[in-house]
């Protein structure tokens, strides 16, 4: 007989994989949990603080006091010292009268009513002045009708309070919000999962729902052609800009050096001159030289390459068809080899563990334009126009959270036989008008 | 019939290769001696990702029938479904990424068992990738 309910699932190699419904009952257990933790500290705040302050600025009844004594009360806390303020009053309520120490109504809990800085407790006590012999000053103050041996100085609410409930509540929207997504996700296949996470991600806040004419999982590029060109319609955008690059060397160039020097004076100072540390560092600081070298001769090529600039007379690109490009290589320098490239790139997702990793292949090249021995001067860039055939039965760009394929116009320099520079300018392939059509 | 029950699934036309806006039809059926014991069927024409990446998928068309609705169903006869399918994306057999199209059949019986049907069929007509790059 089938069972409808199982505590592991299939066994893979050494490990069996977990069961979906216990799966799913421990994920509810858990927003549960969270919304209970939350809503007991409501619940605990609420009583704590909020309910008493409520009742002083409500329910207690006005009369007057006056001042007898007042001190610092101190407590040992958890980080320190704590101190609050203490003032013994005296007033009468109904010909029966009452003297006890008295200040807000949270020093009438346990422990309550102490704060950190005894400069504070000390200038709530300067307000007030103990009556002598005479007839003293009398002050304001309210005592619980239900309880008139309760009495406090003070009313009003304290501003930070509202911020403690921010904590959780945070429990409660996170555990409730938790709760109701796995109850929504409970007993349902994975299509209808789907379906349902569909219907969220389609529909924004004002309830528009996505455009139906649109291709799905093709991404729109929009900001491929928000740069009109000089020749042609669009100016390329470029996905990395060398400067990064040149930018990134420098730091590992900087960061590099100072740690290896900072690192050989300290152990000049701790084993002396001929400290065995130098064998150590000797190695470190040499390639701390060829972070120098290489910085160095990357800012000199990249002072030689000019900008690159690439138009496209459409886009976005459709299989099949045929689109012109306009190049443009600026700078003063002699290339070696020169190739412009139409090439597709997968890129997938994976958890690995507790990581997720991108791994990226090229699988595609189609090679628009080749020139060896590129001599380019300053002030006469390098210009030339070429036809860029997209492949019949090209995939379409595509994009979903773990997987993509993605298009691009790559410009590759190869400047001295070891380095090539390479500049990648993104472009949308679209389905073949037939595909799409038919 | 067989003793485990099994999905049937039959498409019309020539039940392989398809084109975008073009309608997708055919019927299945629950080959079970107990089909009456079905409770329901959920009926999907989806996408989703094979290869080194987590699995994508999205659900083209979602349709849930319920054996004791309004007429009631004998899923051991053929039910039809059909729809329209999408402009993207195309089925693609590349070196890290493959995208398959099918139609999923997915039939709950009364005593929590599930059993699966499923038939591919391409969308579109990119070729599997052959061009290889450059070493």
């Amino acid at each position: 007989m089938a069972r409808s309910f199982r505590y592991y699932g299939k066994k893979r190699g050494h490990r069996r994989t977990g069961s979906p419904v216990v799966g799913r009952a421990g994920e509810a257990i858990f927003w549960a949990v969270l919304l209970l933790l939350g809503c007991g500290g409501i619940v605990v705040l609420l009583f704590q603080f909020v309910v008493p302050e409520w009742r002083v600025n409500h329910e207690f009844v006005a009369t007057t006091c006056k001042v007898l004594d007042k001190q610092i009360g101190e407590r040992r806390g958890e980080d320190g010292p704590l101190f609050r303020p203490e003032i013994r009053i005296e007033y009468d309520v109904g010909g029966t009268t009452y003297r006890d120490w008295h200040y807000d109504i949270h020093q009438h809990k346990i422990n309550g009513g102490y704060f950190g800085k005894r400069e504070n407790a000390q200038a709530i006590l300067d307000q007030f002045t103990v009556s002598g012999p005479a007839k003293g000053p009398r002050y304001p103050c309210w005592y619980d009708p239900t309880n008139p041996s309760v009495a406090v100085l003070v009313r009003g609410y304290r501003p930070w309070l509202w911020w403690v409930f921010t904590v959780p509540a945070s429990f409660v929207l996170i555990g409730a919000g938790g709760l109701v997504y796995t109850l929504l996700q409970w007993g349902k296949s994975a299509e209808q999962r789907a379906v349902l996470a569909q219907r969220v991600q389609e529909r924004d806040f004002f309830g528009a729902g996505s455009d139906p004419s649109a291709y799905l999982c093709v991404p729109l590029g929009a900001d491929i052609t928000n740069s009109p060109g000089i020749r042609l319609s669009f100016r390329l955008p470029m996905t990395r800009a060398p400067a990064w690059a040149l930018f990134g060397a420098l730091v590992f160039c900087v960061v590099w050096n100072v740690s290896v020097f900072v690192a050989i004076l300290i152990g000049l100072h701790m084993a002396g001159p001929a400290g065995w540390f130098l064998a150590v560092f000797l190695p470190l600081g040499l390639i701390g030289l060829g972070a120098i070298a290489l910085f160095v001769r990357q800012l000199a090529v990249a002072t030689r390459i000019g900008p690159i600039l690439l138009e496209i007379s459409g886009h976005p690109l459709r299989p099949g068809a045929q689109y012109r490009l306009f190049l443009s290589q600026a700078g003063r320098l002699t290339v070696r080899d020169l190739r412009v490239s139409l090439v597709c790139e997968e890129t997938a997702t994976y958890r690995q563990g507790t990581n997720s990793r991108t791994e990226t292949q090229e699988v595609e090249r189609h090679e628009l334009f080749r020139r060896q021995q590129l001599q380019i001067e300053r002030g006469r860039p390098f210009e030339t126009e070429l036809d860029l055939n997209v492949p019949e039965g090209a995939m379409h760009s595509f994009k979903a959270d773990h997987n993509e394929i993605n298009w691009a116009i790559r410009v590759e320099s190869d400047l001295d036989g070891r380095r090539t520079w390479k500049r990648s300018f993104p472009v949308i392939v679209l389905p073949a008008p037939g595909d799409a059509g038919r | 019939m067989s003793a485990e029950p099994t999905v049937v699934i039959r498409l019309d036309g020539d039940g392989s290769v398809y084109q975008p806006g073009e309608t997708l039809s055919g019927h299945f059926w629950i080959d079970a001696r107990d089909a009456d014991q079905v409770k329901a069927v959920e009926v999907s024409v989806l996408w989703h990702s094979e290869g080194k990446g987590d699995e994508d998928m999205a659900v083209h068309e979602f349709c849930r029938h319920e054996a004791d609705g309004v007429p009631p169903i004998d899923f051991g006869r053929p039910q039809r479904f059909s729809t329209t399918l999408p402009k993207s994306p195309l089925s693609y057999e590349g070196q890290m990424i493959k995208l398959r199209w099918c139609v999923r059949v997915r039939a709950f019986f009364h005593r929590g068992k599930e059993v699966v049907g499923e038939r591919q069929f391409q969308l579109g007509n990119v070729p599997p990738l052959r061009v290889r790059p450059p070493a």
